[in-house]
């Protein structure tokens, strides 16, 4: 009993856990959005190009996720300028520049290997996090939050019902901008937590298990929310006892309830569907 | 002249850059290969999906003592399995779906990576460790990526008329579901060969560019595969050179120099690049190219 309270006994656990949810509980507002709309590898393509920036970042001294950043919206506008001009497919561009990006940092990295922990910023590292870092995070997920509080419904009518949004004086472009911003923000968050690889589920896997739970938006933004922050903080309480791999523990929690919703999930999950099914043959 | 002599021999008189430039040639060509019927069917983060989902069957296989590219194949086969189950049965979109598999996989393989001593490095699977190469690994690396270039070749014009038009190909009496799951056998066998040497976050490069870059410039697949073979060659033989001389992992250099070569073709291609469009030679996008 007393082993399991152990945690909360060091700061730097009880920090790592408040930090971790608050990351997962932004990350997974947004995945609400982006699942819906089928964006998910966009995440994952955000999560990798920031690599460099983060590398260069810590070399020259700058605050991380000053670096990170700048590096995410050079990706996304390198996507964009691409797609314009070629016919090749969107997900062959998504890879192409996430992929240079990212190889990009690793050659940074190999080049100046002093300076920057590789492996931090891969797998995240939120259990020896920065005082200087943790403030980088924590500054960034509020704000993002509160944007989100604050905007909700409007990002909903834009990317759900445009014209209607449209037609009550929103303006979409203006919000799509203001949404990717976001996005690259928590991203560089949640870089601390779990890393650059596993970045893409904080940002599509809660949304995810919440739509299986539910149809109405308002709901499943407050599921998602809740899935997000419990795994996230739970993750980083597990990990303790692991002697790492946060990240990994985080994304393993945020699979399995996915799992289990898709199994169990009283109107859209697979079991209630094969009793559907018998249900229906067994009436005439 | 003898240092410059020196400058391009140096590196190849060593033993492990031989073997090194072996191996990264045998990958870049299997890739390459791989890469345009990617390309063409819009698979493209296939490969990033299921390069991840390899760890845990590394880690399993480690356990069990078996080879490790068979644990890694098995893995990554099962998360292209799993994620058309979990597609099939829930309304969660395709992307989404894959997305969640391959993270929860890595994830996963990460804790048991954590938990379980192995003699591998992390970062040798992650990012490969190309100067690293035994000669046994090379062997290996030639068996898969030799068999699988094998049956992507000679199959050639099934996949091709599969990954432009599955109907098309079901009519002409094609094994569709046969062709579906053996290009992802050939896939996550890709992603095994490539293991030892660049690593299975930088195949994922490997397994798109090349095919990019030859889509640009050609009009034919049968072109559109010459290209896309001999950039990955060229870019091989060129990063693994330039890597021993700046003194840097030999992975990104490779991966970076088909990023530029991609990037030539994207403003210099003969009748698509962005140069001459603004010339006014072409007036508008060409379309994919023919089946030929």
């Amino acid at each position: 009993m007393i082993e399991l309270l152990a945690p909360f006994e060091y700061d730097y656990m009880v920090k790592a856990m408040w930090v971790s949810g608050l990351v997962g509980a932004v990350c997974a507002f947004l995945s609400a959005y982006l699942m819906l709309k089928g964006w998910s590898l966009v995440g994952d393509a955000l999560g990798h190009a920031v690599v460099p920036g983060v590398a260069g970042a810590y070399m020259l001294g700058l605050p991380y996720s000053v670096g990170a950043f700048f590096a995410g919206i050079l990706a996304a506008l390198s996507m964009v300028l691409v797609r314009q001009r070629t016919k090749l497919r969107e997900d062959a561009i998504i890879g192409i520049i996430f992929t240079s990006f990212f190889a990009l940092g690793l050659l940074m990295v190999s080049l100046w290997p002093a300076s920057v922990n590789i492996q931090s910023i891969i797998m995240g590292n939120v259990l020896g996090i920065s005082d200087a870092d943790a403030l980088q995070v924590v500054i960034i997920a509020l704000v993002s939050l509160a944007i989100l509080i604050l905007k909700w419904q409007d990002l909903m009518l834009v990317f759900f019902d445009e014209s209607h949004a449209r037609t009550v004086g929103l303006n979409p472009l203006m919000l799509q901008v203001l949404f990717f911003t976001l996005l690259a923000a928590c991203i560089v968050a949640a870089l601390q937590t779990v890393g650059a690889i596993l970045v893409i589920a904080m940002v599509i896997t809660p949304g995810a298990t919440a739509y299986l739970l539910t149809d109405r938006f308002r709901t499943l933004l407050l599921l998602s929310v809740g899935f997000g922050a419990v795994t996230a903080a739970s993750g980083a309480y597990i990990s303790f006892f692991l002697d790492g791999a946060t990240g990994g523990v985080i994304v393993s929690l945020q699979t399995a309830l996915f799992l289990l919703a898709f199994f169990l999930a009283p109107k859209h999950g697979r079991l209630a569907a094969r009793r559907r099914a018998t249900e229906v043959e067994e009436l005439p | 002249m003898s240092a410059l002599w020196s400058f391009f021999v140096e590196p190849f008189a060593y033993d492990f850059m031989q073997r090194a430039v072996l191996v990264a040639v045998l990958v870049g060509a299997v890739s390459a290969a791989l890469s345009c019927f990617l390309v063409l069917k819009g698979w493209s983060l296939m490969g990033d999906a299921i390069s991840h989902a390899v760890l845990p069957g590394i880690v399993l296989a480690f356990l069990l003592g078996l080879p490790l590219a068979l644990g890694a194949f098995a893995a990554g086969l099962f998360s292209a399995l799993a994620t058309g189950y979990l597609k099939e049965h829930s309304r969660v979109k395709e992307d989404t779906v894959l997305g969640i598999v391959f993270s929860g996989m890595f994830a996963v393989g990460l804790v048991m990576f954590v938990k379980v001593e192995t003699e591998q490095h992390l970062t040798h699977i992650l990012f490969g460790n190309m100067l690293g190469v035994t000669a046994a690994d090379v062997l290996e690396t030639a068996i898969v990526a030799g068999i699988t270039l094998l049956v992507v070749l000679l199959k050639r014009r099934d996949f091709v008329l599969y990954a432009f038009d599955p109907q098309q190909a079901r009519v002409m009496g094609l094994n569709v579901r046969l062709l579906h799951y053996g290009l992802l056998v050939l896939l996550s066998l890709t992603v095994v060969a490539s293991l030892q040497a660049v690593g299975i976050i930088l195949v994922v490069a490997m397994l798109i560019a090349p095919g990019a870059t030859g889509f640009l410039v050609t009009r034919t697949f049968g072109r559109m595969l010459a290209v896309a073979m001999a950039v990955a060659i060229g870019s091989s033989l060129l990063g693994t050179f330039v890597s021993f001389h700046i003194d840097a992992a030999t992975g990104p250099c490779i991966v970076l120099i088909q990023t530029a070569v991609f990037l030539l073709a994207l403003f210099f291609a003969p009748r698509t690049g962005l140069l001459m469009r603004r010339l006014g030679h072409v007036p508008e996008l060409p379309s994919a190219p023919s089946r030929q």
